[in-house]
C-alpha cells in the first residue's frame, strides 16, 4: 500500500477513533447500547442452546463469565482491559489454543510392578496451583487475549514490564503488518486482580471452547 | 569528523523513521468500532428502539428458559467443590475430589488414558445404592495386574461408598474411602464425595438432574 494512501486512511481512522472513543469511553448512546444488548442476546442464545460451556468477555463491564444454558457458572472480575486493532466480531469465537511460557505438564502414571508398590501408590495430581497465571488465548478471527495478574513481587513486575514493551511497541507493529497483509488482528490485554483468577481461567477454558467478546 | 557527523545523522534519521513507523502503527492499531455498529445501524427513532428492547427481552427470556427448573449440580473441578442449587438458592456445597489429569499408558503403548473429569453439561443417568465397582482395564494396568477375562473378577465392593450417581461414559459421583484426600484432584475422572454429602445429593437428585462441570 502506498504510504500516502495509507496515511490518508489513517486520517479517517483517527477521526473514527476520536468518534468511537468519545462514545465508547464514557457511555454509549442508549440506542447503541440497546443494539449491543440485542446482538449479545442473539449470539448467546445460539451458544446456550448447545450443551457446551461457553465464555463471555465483557469489555466495558470488565468481567469474564463462564456460562452454560444462560447461567453463569463462574465469573472473574478484571482489573483493567486494553485493546489494540480491529474490534472483535460480534459473534461466536473459538479458542484455538492457549500459549504460555511454562505450560502445565500432566504426570505419567507408572504401572506398579509389584503388589507392594500398588499398595503405596499415590497419584500425582494436576491442580489449580500448577496452572499458569500469565498466558495468551488465541481466538479465531486473529484475536489474541493476553491474560496476566496484577504484579506485586519483583519477578511479576519484571514480567509486566516486558509485557508493557510488547504491548505498546511490538503489538502495534504486528497489527500494522497484519493490516498490510489484509489479515484480521486484535489484541486484548486483561489484567486480573488475583493470580488465582488467571489460573482458574486457564483451567476453565479448554481448547475449542466457544465464546463471545462483547463491548458491553 | 565528517564520518562521525554522517553516522550521527544516519542514526537520527533511523530513529526518526522508527518513531514515525511506531506512531503510524499505533494509529492503525487504535481500536476500531465493533463490527456491525456503523452509525447507520444505530436506531434513532424511539419506536425502533422500543422494538429492539422488546426483542432483547424476549431473547433473554428464551435464554432463561434453557436453565434447569429443578435442582441441579455444579462441580468446580479446579477448586474441587460441588454445589447443589436450584437457580435461586444454593442448597449446600461440598468438598469433593475430581480427576487428577494424569496419563496412564498401557505397557506396549496400545492404549492411553487421561484421567480428567469431563467438562460440560451432563445429567444423572443412574442411581445405585451400595454400588459395586466394576474395575475397568486401566485399574488392573495401574496396579500391574493381568486384565481378567471373567467379568466377576472385576467386581470390587465397598470402595464407592453407599451411593453412586452415574452421569455417562462410566463416570460417577460416588463415595470414597480416602476422605482425607477430599479437596485434592486425585481421581480417575469420577467425582468423589464425603459420606454425609453423598447421601444428601442422592436424595435430592433424580434421574435427569442436570450436572454442570467446569
Amino acid at each position: 500500500m502506498p504510504f500516502g494512501r495509507m496515511m490518508r486512511g489513517c486520517g479517517f481512522r483517527v477521526l473514527a477513533v476520536v468518534g468511537v472513543l468519545s462514545s465508547l469511553v464514557p457511555a454509549w448512546g442508549a440506542d447503541q447500547r440497546a443494539s449491543f444488548e440485542n446482538r449479545l442476546a442473539k449470539e448467546e442464545l445460539l451458544l446456550a442452546k448447545t450443551p457446551s460451556l461457553y465464555f463471555i468477555v465483557y469489555l466495558k463491564s470488565k468481567m469474564i463469565a463462564l456460562r452454560s444454558r444462560g447461567m453463569t457458572l463462574h465469573k472473574w472480575k478484571v482489573q483493567s482491559i486494553h485493546v489494540w486493532g480491529d474490534a472483535p466480531p460480534l459473534g461466536a469465537l473459538t479458542l484455538e489454543k492457549k500459549s504460555t511460557l511454562f505450560p502445565p505438564k500432566r504426570a505419567k502414571i507408572k504401572p506398579a510392578a509389584k503388589e507392594e508398590e500398588a499398595a503405596t501408590f499415590e497419584l500425582e495430581a494436576l491442580e489449580l496451583k500448577d496452572m499458569p497465571s500469565r498466558f495468551t488465548l488465541f481466538l479465531s478471527g486473529g484475536i489474541r487475549v493476553f491474560v496476566r495478574p496484577k504484579a506485586g513481587a519483583f519477578f511479576p513486575r519484571l514480567g509486566n514490564l516486558g509485557h508493557l514493551i510488547v504491548w505498546n511497541l511490538w503489538l502495534p507493529l504486528k497489527n500494522l503488518s497484519f493490516e498490510l497483509k489484509k489479515k484480521p488482528f486484535a489484541a486484548i490485554d486483561i489484567k486480573l486482580e488475583q493470580k488465582e483468577d488467571g489460573q482458574a481461567i486457564y483451567w476453565a477454558l479448554p481448547d475449542g471452547v466457544k465464546g463471545l467478546v462483547f463491548p458491553l | 569528523m565528517n564520518k562521525k557527523k554522517t553516522v550521527r545523522i544516519s542514526l537520527l534519521v533511523l530513529a526518526a523513521v522508527l518513531v514515525l513507523l511506531e506512531a503510524v502503527a499505533i494509529i492503525v492499531a487504535w481500536p476500531g468500532p465493533p463490527a456491525g455498529t456503523a452509525p447507520g445501524t444505530v436506531q434513532n427513532d424511539k419506536k425502533a428502539a422500543a422494538k429492539l428492547k422488546a426483542e432483547t427481552a424476549a431473547l433473554d427470556k428464551k435464554i432463561g428458559a434453557l436453565a434447569p427448573k429443578a435442582v441441579f449440580i455444579v462441580i468446580d473441578s479446579a477448586r474441587n467443590t460441588l454445589t447443589l442449587e436450584t437457580g435461586k438458592e444454593v442448597l449446600f456445597q461440598a468438598v469433593v475430589s475430581c480427576g487428577s489429569g494424569s496419563i496412564l499408558e498401557e505397557p506396549g503403548g496400545k492404549r492411553k488414558w487421561i484421567f480428567d473429569t469431563p467438562r460440560g453439561e451432563f445429567q444423572v443417568k443412574s442411581k445405585v445404592v451400595d454400588p459395586t465397582w466394576v474395575k475397568p482395564d486401566w485399574a488392573f494396568i495401574e496396579e500391574g495386574k493381568e486384565i481378567p477375562i471373567k467379568r466377576e473378577e472385576r467386581f470390587e465392593a465397598g470402595v464407592l461408598g453407599d451411593y453412586a450417581l452415574g452421569f455417562g461414559d462410566g463416570y460417577f459421583i460416588h463415595g470414597t474411602l480416602y476422605s482425607r484426600l477430599l479437596g485434592r484432584s486425585v481421581t480417575h475422572g469420577c467425582v468423589r464425595v464425603g459420606d454425609k454429602e453423598l447421601k444428601a445429593i442422592y436424595q435430592a437428585a433424580s434421574i435427569g438432574t442436570k450436572i454442570y462441570i467446569y
